[in-house]
Parts: structure tokens; C-alpha cells; sequence
């Protein structure tokens, strides 16, 4: 019923401005015209609309930055992260101006010259060197954005050298939940396939494996210690996942038949970051970030970062896999 | 010309309409089919929109709309899934590709370049029509048993190789590779066409550096395309090779629904490799068109020449050639050699540079010209703007230490849809409104066009950026609702503010489609050269003839931008702003600019 | 490139002299970049631990003579079609099909050859090298088939003397595209030999 009241006002909508079309045509016709010409006056109005435009389009973008600005994530708390928010904010710092004052032009330049009947347009075709000025400046500022840009790169992807202490810690992905390993005193991780899956096993790690004896599976959330660097290493169980801690500036895709690797320095603590937040219930998060399924979007672990005693007191009371 | 015919012989309408072989009704046949896909993809946006602006709630159009894909009016996860995936399929290729080019390229190549047809009709005709049987396959994916593809329209395996991991594997994506196969054909076959006719079918004095910017737009396009189109045919075929016949290109280790799959030695990052190759100068292949428009329609409307022309070509040149050395800044985290990573920042900030100077050159067109807002003008001025803001976040995007902690967030969604979307979108649209008087006959209303842009414009970038707030604060795309993590609450009205201008852009657009049907039915009558244009396609009749003159073609003696060129005497040299192409030279007149 | 004055009526004929070879050049390019992906494909699925490196079976090398030996057939009856000598062009002709078909038959021996081998296409015991093999050969005779096509075509409107030597684009067209299958076969063979 509501649907053919619907159609019916729909149809009365467009009927009603169909009249309203040809009452405008007729009307222009009488004054000489055709509706179609744009006059000097129209092409004013639009161009006065641009500048308001521009100002609300700024306005715009200062109002999300009042109003959500302090809804970003908290400061880095991982090492390389400080890093990477210093690339972040010398980006900003060039391209915002860019886009402010490429705005300001190109709308200033619509509105002041909007037609007029009076007046004619300059034949200005071409300058090698306005040209070369604009390549050059964005050429100079994208050389530095790649160097710095690099050099941070470079330092995030390598892996931890083995004479650094480190926890080394294996996140596997699944449908549609996370499983995380630590690799125990040996510092080795037991080998593991899918083949092995089988009942508890759900890593599938392989039981002969003399490696695996102290590795220790965890759930719901894992731990670290702070200031000292984990080594992570990823895979997936069935289709691509990807392991995304926002907090950290790190992600790395988890890929079925292959590890991937990658490594922060955690940096403030659980306590501390809820300090700093102001919020009680905070908590370092471990999502997926590669569409995976119908619940990719509830696949989450929690990480606690803590000293480094109540870590491995923590880690002692987990229970290696050999000891069953 | 359609093949057998002769003069005083009446053509029957399969021939003259369904399978025509005119340049200018198969753009017709693009433009109306582009549009309806659009507009289907477009209400499957602002559907998932409600489910990210109020999620959980139920509404009666989910459930009048979806049927089974919905529960109690609110739709399901993994439907949820299909619909973003099949969103993104349909505005990609068959909205923003199929539908622009095919419209565009087919028009105006033989029109502007003063050429009778393309040169095989036969092969235009087949590159429409397999368009349609395309979308007519992916349309029908949607209704078929476990539903439509679901993995996104990147369909990455094993994801999308699984129909255990997610229903819309099944059925659905088989449908979605066999239609994109099809579709890749029709893209081919048109790209052939394109650049064979550009390059062979050119009138007396027309050479290349006296093409308009449109054309050398559609020729690079056609171009990049024949370069990446197959690869993705390659990808695909090796997708259905490993679901359809067990091999494992793709798979390897799989464990799911309680077994370990046959499959090994495959990596899912091959896909990604190879999907990307085309991937990436896809969105090139969108926005070349879109550029070349604007710069017709900029010049025109300002009464000036384009500024730069041959740096804009060569800008268009570097664009086409870097477009297929980046691909790689998608794959920044799945893991690869950190090298390969440092190489394709590299690239990726390099491409900037063309585009920064085709910005800074249509901002100079604009400076000291004289200037008619059509809305047109309007939605190519708005595409400067888009460009410029989803260009300058791609900085942030492309350099790979920074892309850690965006990558698959929402200021990813945000900077395509600006860069892509809309710059694709502006541009299409602002070539509809511009050469609808080529293609009906007839003039679209100006009063609703601009209440059209202003909408448009400004519910859009309402939709698109706050989404890099989205992203910054860490909220990943794909996500049917982010109710689910306490780390994203106080975000949840961002959505909701996003969702209302996904409805306000989409009532926007029923203007236009209003518009639009009116307008080619009964607007008013247009003029044979409404916006005093300069190019070959405004000294055709206004009624379509095969063979687009009447006579013989007319021979070319200047590039199309002298507008407002003074004499000596500072008058117009013909006495109006705008010299045609066919205008001979005058005495010691130099051509091209002054060059 | 020369543009040519479109007055006339009669232009189609010209068009088509002008335009036909242009599109297929570009319609090669695109089958180059199609094998060029598949290619490069192998290359990058190569770097997995578990690849094993295949033998090319030998029935491969005869595949590879067979179709040596049709382009030259094919060149030479368009040498004889230029040369008005008709007949022999006819005959080159059929002979070039029926190398094809032998080439053909050539594959699927050597098919053959690989599984008894123990180098399946799909399932468990197969390997992706062995996939690779399969895929690049098969994906080569189905444009083959193209070609065999195309073949039938000439040799059907040569028996029907529409060729002459001023006359032989559809020759021509059905040539370059021969001379490229065959070109392409020579790659894949050399790159499954030495790469794969």
C-alpha cells in the first residue's frame, strides 16, 4: 500500500516539474531568449556561489578538524611510530598549504573572471617557465617526502638481528578469530602446518617438534613487555587476514602458505596509555584489516603492554604446549 | 555506414538501432547502459550507507529491496559484503570505463579527428554489445544461490577462491569472472578501435599536435588499457583454473570447514601482483577521459586557449607510462621484499609531478579568461578540486612507512572515492551536459544542472572527507558495523553525518536523471555550436547522418584552441571570440599558440 | 602517416586497406601482454620452495619443427599468390592447415606425454609448474585455433579464386597472425625449456 502511495506522489513530483519546465521555456522564448543561454548575470551568481563554496569547503574541513581532531589515535607507543608521525605531520605540513592555496586560486579565478560582455579573455598559451616552476618546487618537496619517507621504511622493516633480546611471538590468522604463540626459553618457534590441526591442536603445531615443547599458546589477549622489541611472526590458516594495531603504526598481512614478518618496540605501558587517554576501560587492540568473511569485522584480540616483571610473571603462569 | 546498405534504402531497426554500426548511436548505447548500472550501483551504496549510519536498525527498504539478504530489515554481514564488492565492480568498470569512454571515445574520436566512423564498425558494435551481455551477467550474479561475489572488488583468494570461507564464492563469483571476461573483450575491442582510428583516420591538416586534448586522452587510455586489460584476463583465468579444476596458482595450506584443502604452492600475493597491474592504471584509465574532458570544456567555457597544451600531453604521457610501474603501493603490507617497497614509493610519488602541472595549467586557463558557468564548466571546475584533494592524500598513501597504518582504512575509501569517483563521475558528467546537444539535439536545462552540481559537490564531499578522519583514527574498510570495538564509539556519528549526505547525493542525482530524460525527449532544440566551439564536432549537423558530413570532409589548418585571438588591432581575428578548425590561416598568422 | 581525403562514397574498401592491419597489430599486443602476465606469473610462482623444475617432453621439439615449417608454407603461398601463381598458393595453403592440425595432434601427445610422466594439471599430486606447462600450451592452441580458423577461410576463398596479387589483405591478415602464433610458440617453448 505505502509503496503505490509512493509511486503515485513520485508521478505527481515529476508531472508537476515537466509544467514547471515548459512554463520556463515559454517564458524565456517571450523575452527573446532561448532558456538555454548562460548570461553575464547567471555566470555572476554561479561564480558568487564558488566563492561561498570555497569558504564553506574550508570551513568544512576546520569544523571536522575541531570537532574529531581529538578522536585520532593517542600518541605513537611504539618506537618507530614517533618516527612515522613525524613523517606524518611533515606531510600534512606541505600538502595542507597545497591544497589551500591551489583552492584559493582556482576559485578566486572563477569568480573574478566570470563573464562579462565588456571584456576579452587574454590569449596566453603557453610558458616554458612557468612550466618548469611547477614542476621543479613539487619535484624538490616530493625528493625530500621520499627520502625521509625511505629512511623511516628502511628502519621498520628490519628484522630484529638474533644478539637482540627480544620476544618472539606468532599470531596466526583464522576465520574468524586470532591465535597468538610465544616461542618460549628455547627462543625457536616449533614448526606448525595445517596439517597438524587436529581437535585442541587448532594451530596445528607439530607435537615431534623439539621446539614446540615450550612454546605457549595464549588466548583472548597477549602480552608484552615494554622497551623491549617483539619480533612477529605471521601466517593464516585459511584466507587472508591482516594483523592491524592502529597503536603501534603497525600492520602486516597474514597470507596462507607463507610468514610474514614484522617487529615494533612497544613504548608506554597499558596503565600509562589510560593516563594519558583519560580512559579507564583502554585497551591496546589487535584487528583484522583484511576483508576475510561475514565477521571480518569482530576479529579482535586485546594486547596488554606492561613492565617487564609483570610480564614474565604473566608469561609463567601460561602453559607451554608440551606439557600436557 | 552500416555494410550492406544503400542510399534510398530504408535500414530495418535491428540494424539501424540495436546493432548499429554508427559511432554515435553505440556511444548512446554506452552512455544509457553506463548510466543505469551507475545508477544501480549508486543505490547500492547509500543501502550499505544506512547500515553504516544506524547500524543494526531496521528499515523497510533493506527489506523491501533485498529480500533474503536481509533479516528483519537489516541486512546480513556477509550480504553486506557482496554488496560493497559488487558496488565497487559496477562503478569501476562499468560505470567510470565502459561507460565513459565507451561514450565519450566513440562520439568524439570521429567527430574531432574528421573521420566518417571508426574503423571497424563491426568490431564497435560487438565491443557494445559484449558491455551488455557483461553487465547483463553481473546483474544476474546477484540473484543466483549463495549470492554475489563477496570478496570485495579486488576478489583477492583465497577469500574469493573458497565458497566455504564466504557463500557469494560460489555461484556468484563465477558469474563475476565470466562477465568480467566478456567485459574485458568489449574493452579491448574498443581500444583497438580507438587507437587505430586516431591514428589512421584523421582528416587533411589534422595532425597530432592539432588534436584536441580529448582525443589524445582517449588515445592514451586506449593505450594503457590494451597494456593491462589482458593481465587481469590472465589473473582472473588462473582464479578459475585453481576453483574450477583444482590447480593452486593461488592456494596453498588451506585449512577451513573442518579440512585441509588438496592445494599447495600457490601464493594469494601472485593474485595481488597481477590484479594490480591492471588495477592501478585502471584508475588512470577512469581518469585520462575525465582530464581530457575538462580540458575541452575548461578552455571553451573560459574563452581561452588550454594552457600548455604539449605539457599537458606530455604530462598525460608520463601519467599513462608511470601508471604501470606503481602497482606495488597497494601491496605495501603483504610482506614483500622491503626493496620492491622503497622502489614503488619511488614511482608512486613521481607521478605526482604531471599531475600537478595539469592542475596548475587549467587553474592558469582559468586566469584572464572569460568565463561562462554552464554546468558543465561547473562539474569540471568541481573536478579540479577533487583532484587536487584526493591527489594530495594519495602523498600520504604512497609513501609506504606512512601507508603501515592507513592501509585498508577508511582514508584509503576516502581518497579513492574523491580521486577516482568523483574527479571519474564530474568528468562524465560534465561531458554529458556538455555534448548533450551532440548527442540528442537537444540543450539540458541549466537551472536544474546547476542545482545539480551544487548537490552533488556538496553532499560528496560531505560522504568522503570525513572518511580520513575514519581512517587516522584507525577504522578499517569492509567493515559491515563499527559497533563492535570500544576503540571506535565515540566515532559512530561520523558515520551517521556521512550516511545523510549519501542520501542527499543520491536524491541529487534523481535531478539529473530527471533532467536528463526530459531534456532528450522534449528540451529545447539546440543550435549546431551552443558553446561556440572550435573542434570538428560542432560543424556537423545537428540531425545525425552516417558519415557525419554531408559533403566532404572539411580540411583542418589550426589547432582548436584560438579562442579570443587578437590582430594586430586588437580585435578578434574573425570578428567573435573563436576560430574554428577549418579556418584557414590568415596572412603570417602562426598556428598552434604562437609555437 | 599519411591521411587520405574521405570524399567518396566508395570509401569502406579503403578503410579497410588502411585500418585492418593497424588492428591486428594492436589485437597482438594485447594477446603479447595476456601471455606476458601468465609468464611472469610462473616467474614470480617459481620463487616457491616446493617448485619442482620440469623436463619440456619431447614431443615438444616436434611441435616446434611442425610449426616452423607451416609459416613457411604460409610465406610461400603468399609469395605464389603475389606471383599470380594461384595453384601452388592453394596448395601451400592446404598444407599449411594440415601442418596445423599435425601440430595440434603434436600437443596433445605431448599432454599425454606429461601425465604419463606423472606432471598432472590439478588435484592433489599435482604441482604448480606442471599447472603452468598445461595452462601457457593450451591457452597457445586455442588462439591456434584462431588461427586454424582463419586458415580455413583463405583456403576456402582461395579455391573460390577471390585472391589475386593485387588483392591478398585477407592473406595477409591470416598471415601476420600465423607468424605470430608461431613466434609465440617459440618463446613459450624456450621459456619453459630454460626458466620453468
Amino acid at each position: 500500500m505505502i509503496a503505490l502511495v509512493a509511486i503515485v506522489a513520485v508521478l505527481l513530483v515529476i508531472a508537476t516539474a515537466v509544467q514547471i519546465l515548459k512554463i520556463a521555456e515559454l517564458r524565456a522564448t517571450e523575452s527573446g531568449k532561448e532558456i538555454y543561454e548562460i548570461s553575464a548575470k547567471q555566470s555572476k551568481a554561479q561564480a558568487f556561489l564558488l566563492m561561498v563554496f570555497l569558504v564553506a569547503y574550508f570551513g568544512f574541513f576546520a569544523w571536522q578538524v575541531w570537532k574529531w581532531g581529538g578522536l585520532m589515535l593517542p600518541v605513537s607507543a611504539s618506537e618507530h611510530g614517533v618516527g612515522v608521525d613525524e613523517l606524518m605531520n611533515i606531510t600534512l605540513w606541505f600538502i595542507i598549504p597545497v591544497f589551500i592555496i591551489t583552492h584559493i586560486f582556482l576559485f578566486w579565478f572563477s569568480y573574478k573572471y566570470s563573464f562579462s560582455e565588456t571584456r576579452k579573455a587574454l590569449f596566453f598559451s603557453h610558458s616554458n617557465k612557468l612550466e618548469m616552476f611547477w614542476t621543479i618546487i613539487p619535484s624538490v618537496a616530493l625528493t625530500v617526502l621520499i627520502l625521509v619517507g625511505l629512511s623511516n621504511w628502511n628502519k621498520i622493516m628490519t628484522p630484529i638481528s638474533s644478539e637482540t633480546e627480544h620476544v618472539l611471538l606468532e599470531v596466526c590468522g583464522q576465520q574468524f578469530m586470532w591465535g597468538a604463540r610465544y616461542a618460549g626459553k628455547d627462543g625457536k618457534l616449533g614448526r606448525a602446518s595445517v596439517e597438524y590441526i587436529e581437535g585442541v591442536n587448532a594451530l596445528g603445531i607439530d607435537v615431534s617438534d623439539e621446539n614446540s615443547k615450550d612454546d605457549k599458546i595464549v588466548k583472548g589477549e597477549f602480552h608484552l613487555p615494554v622497551g623491549v622489541p617483539v619480533q612477529f611472526v605471521f601466517r593464516s590458516q585459511d584466507v587472508l587476514h591482516s594483523a592491524y594495531m592502529p597503536h603501534f603504526r603497525a600492520q602486516m598481512n597474514c597470507v596462507p602458505g607463507l610468514k610474514t614478518q614484522f617487529n615494533f618496540t612497544p613504548t608506554i605501558t597499558t596503565a600509562e596509555m589510560k593516563e594519558k587517554t583519560q580512559n579507564e576501560n583502554f585497551e591496546y587492540i589487535l584487528l583484522c584489516n583484511k576483508i576475510c568473511g561475514a565477521a571480518h569485522y569482530n576479529m579482535q584480540m586485546n594486547i596488554v603492554v606492561e613492565s617487564k616483571e609483570d610480564y614474565e610473571k604473566w608469561l609463567a603462569e601460561q602453559k607451554e604446549f608440551g606439557a600436557e | 555506414m552500416s555494410a550492406h546498405q544503400h542510399p534510398h534504402e530504408e535500414q530495418d531497426f535491428l540494424f539501424k538501432y540495436v546493432f548499429s554500426q554508427d559511432h554515435k548511436m553505440i556511444s548512446k548505447q554506452f552512455l544509457i547502459t553506463g548510466f543505469i548500472m551507475g545508477f544501480i550501483g549508486l543505490s547500492m551504496s547509500t543501502l550499505f550507507r544506512l547500515q553504516l549510519g544506524f547500524p543494526g536498525e531496521s528499515f523497510w527498504i533493506i527489506d523491501f529491496l533485498l529480500g533474503s539478504w536481509a533479516e528483519n530489515g537489516v541486512m546480513l554481514p556477509d550480504k553486506y559484503l557482496a554488496l560493497v564488492t559488487m558496488h565497487g565492480t559496477i562503478m569501476v568498470f562499468f560505470l567510470l570505463t565502459a561507460g565513459l569512454s565507451g561514450t565519450f571515445s566513440n562520439l568524439l574520436i570521429p567527430l574531432q579527428i574528421g573521420a566518417r566512423d571508426m574503423a571497424s564498425g563491426f568490431l564497435n558494435m560487438l565491443s557494445y554489445w559484449f558491455f551488455f551481455v557483461s553487465s547483463v551477467i553481473m546483474l544476474i550474479s546477484l540473484g543466483v544461490e549463495g549470492g554475489a561475489a563477496s570478496a570485495g572488488w579486488t576478489i583477492y583468494p583465497p577469500l574469493s577462491a573458497l565458497p566455504q570461507a564466504i557463500p557469494g564464492s560460489g555461484l556468484g563469483m563465477t558469474l563475476w569472472l565470466v562477465a568480467m571476461a566478456i567485459f574485458i573483450a568489449s574493452s579491448l575491442l574498443g581500444s583497438l578501435n580507438y587507437i587505430v582510428t586516431i591514428l589512421n583516420l584523421r582528416t587533411k591538416g589534422m595532425t597530432m599536435t592539432r588534436l584536441p586534448l580529448t582525443i589524445w586522452s582517449f588515445l592514451i587510455t586506449a593505450i594503457v588499457g590494451v597494456i593491462s586489460f589482458p593481465v587481469l584476463l590472465a589473473a582472473a583465468l588462473l582464479l578459475v583454473f585453481d576453483r574450477s579444476f583444482g590447480t593452486s596458482f593461488y592456494l596453498s595450506d588451506i585449512y577451513i570447514g573442518g579440512q585441509v584443502l588438496e592445494h599447495s604452492g600457490g601464493s594469494p600475493i601472485l593474485f595481488e601482483h597481477l590484479f594490480w597491474f591492471l588495477g592501478h592504471p585502471e584508475v588512470y584509465i577512469v581518469l585520462l577521459p575525465a582530464l581530457g574532458i575538462t580540458s575541452e570544456i575548461v578552455s571553451t567555457m573560459s574563452r581561452k586557449p588550454i594552457f600548455g597544451y604539449r605539457a599537458m600531453i606530455t604530462s598525460m604521457l608520463a601519467i599513462g607510462f608511470l601508471s604501470a610501474i606503481v602497482w606495488g603501493h597497494h601491496m605495501f603490507v603483504t610482506g614483500m621484499n622491503p626493496f620492491l617497497g622503497a622502489v614503488f614509493t619511488f614511482t608512486t610519488l613521481l607521478i605526482a609531478i604531471p599531475s600537478a602541472v595539469k592542475v596548475f595549467n587549467y587553474i592558469t586557463t582559468l586566469w584572464k579568461g572569460n568565463i561562462k558557468f554552464s554546468p558543465a564548466m561547473l562539474f569540471s571546475i568541481g573536478l579540479v578540486s577533487t583532484f587536487i584533494s584526493g591527489g594530495l592524500t594519495g602523498l600520504i598513501l604512497g609513501d609506504s612507512a606512512l601507508d603501515i597504518n592507513v592501509h585498508d582504512t577508511y582514508f584509503v575509501v576516502g581518497h579513492f572515492h574523491i580521486v577516482m569517483g568523483l574527479s571519474g563521475i564530474f568528468g562524465m558528467i560534465a561531458g554529458v551536459y556538455h555534448w548533450f546537444p551532440k548527442i540528442f539535439g537537444r540543450m539540458l536545462n541549466n537551472n536544474l544542472g546547476n542545482a545539480h552540481f551544487w548537490i552533488t559537490i556538496v553532499s560528496s564531499y560531505g560522504i568522503f572527507f570525513p572518511m580520513h578522519f575514519l581512517g587516522l583514527a584507525g577504522v578499517p574498510r569492509r567493515y559491515y558495523t563499527n559497533s563492535e570495538f570500544p576503540l571506535f564509539e565515540n566515532l559512530l556519528d561520523i558515520n551517521t553525518l556521512i550516511t545523510w549526505f549519501a542520501i542527499l547525493a543520491f536524491a541529487g542525482q534523481l535531478i539529473f536523471f530527471f533532467n536528463f530524460v526530459y531534456s532528450a525527449l522534449r528540451g529545447p532544440k539546440a543550435p549546431q555550436n551552443p558553446w561556440k566551439g572550435n573542434s570538428l564536432e560542432w560543424t556537423t549537423g545537428v540531425k545525425h547522418i552516417h558519415g557525419n558530413w554531408p559533403g566532404g570532409i572539411p580540411t583542418v589548418h589550426r589547432w582548436p584552441y584560438d579562442y579570443s585571438k587578437l590582430n594586430e588591432n586588437g580585435d578578434y581575428v574573425t570578428g567573435e571570440d573563436f576560430i574554428p578548425q577549418i579556418v584557414p590561416l590568415g596572412e603570417g598568422e602562426l598556428d598552434g599558440g604562437g609555437h | 602517416m599519411t591521411t587520405i581525403s574521405l570524399d567518396n562514397i566508395k570509401y569502406k574498401a579503403e578503410i579497410r586497406q588502411k585500418t585492418a592491419k593497424p588492428l591486428l597489430w594492436i589485437g597482438l599486443i594485447s594477446i603479447v601482454m595476456f601471455f606476458a602476465g601468465l609468464t611472469s606469473a610462473l616467474i614470480v610462482s617459481k620463487s616457491n620452495s616446493i617448485w619442482i623444475k620440469l623436463e619440456v617432453p619431447s614431443m615438444f621439439f616436434i611441435s616446434t619443427i611442425l610449426i616452423l615449417f607451416s609459416s613457411l608454407t604460409y610465406q610461400l603461398s603468399m609469395s605464389f599468390t603475389k606471383n599470380n601463381q594461384l595453384k601452388f598458393a592453394t596448395i601451400t595453403t592446404i598444407l599449411t592447415f594440415v601442418l596445423g592440425i599435425s601440430f595440434t595432434v603434436t600437443q596433445f601427445y605431448a599432454w599425454q606425454q606429461l601425465y604419463q610422466s606423472g606432471i598432472f594439471w590439478a588435484g592433489e599430486q599435482s604441482n604448480p609448474s606442471g599447472s603452468y606447462f598445461y595452462a601457457l600450451t593450451a591457452l597457445h592452441l586455442l588462439h591456434l585455433f584462431a588461427g586454424l580458423i582463419s586458415l580455413l577461410v583463405v583456403v576456402t576463398k582461395s579455391l573460390l579464386k577471390k585472391y589475386s596479387p593485387t588483392n591478398v589483405l585477407g592473406i595477409q591478415l591470416s598471415l601476420t597472425y600465423w607468424h605470430f602464433l608461431t613466434a609465440l610458440w617459440v618463446y613459450l617453448f624456450f621459456f619453459l625449456k630454460f626458466i620453468a
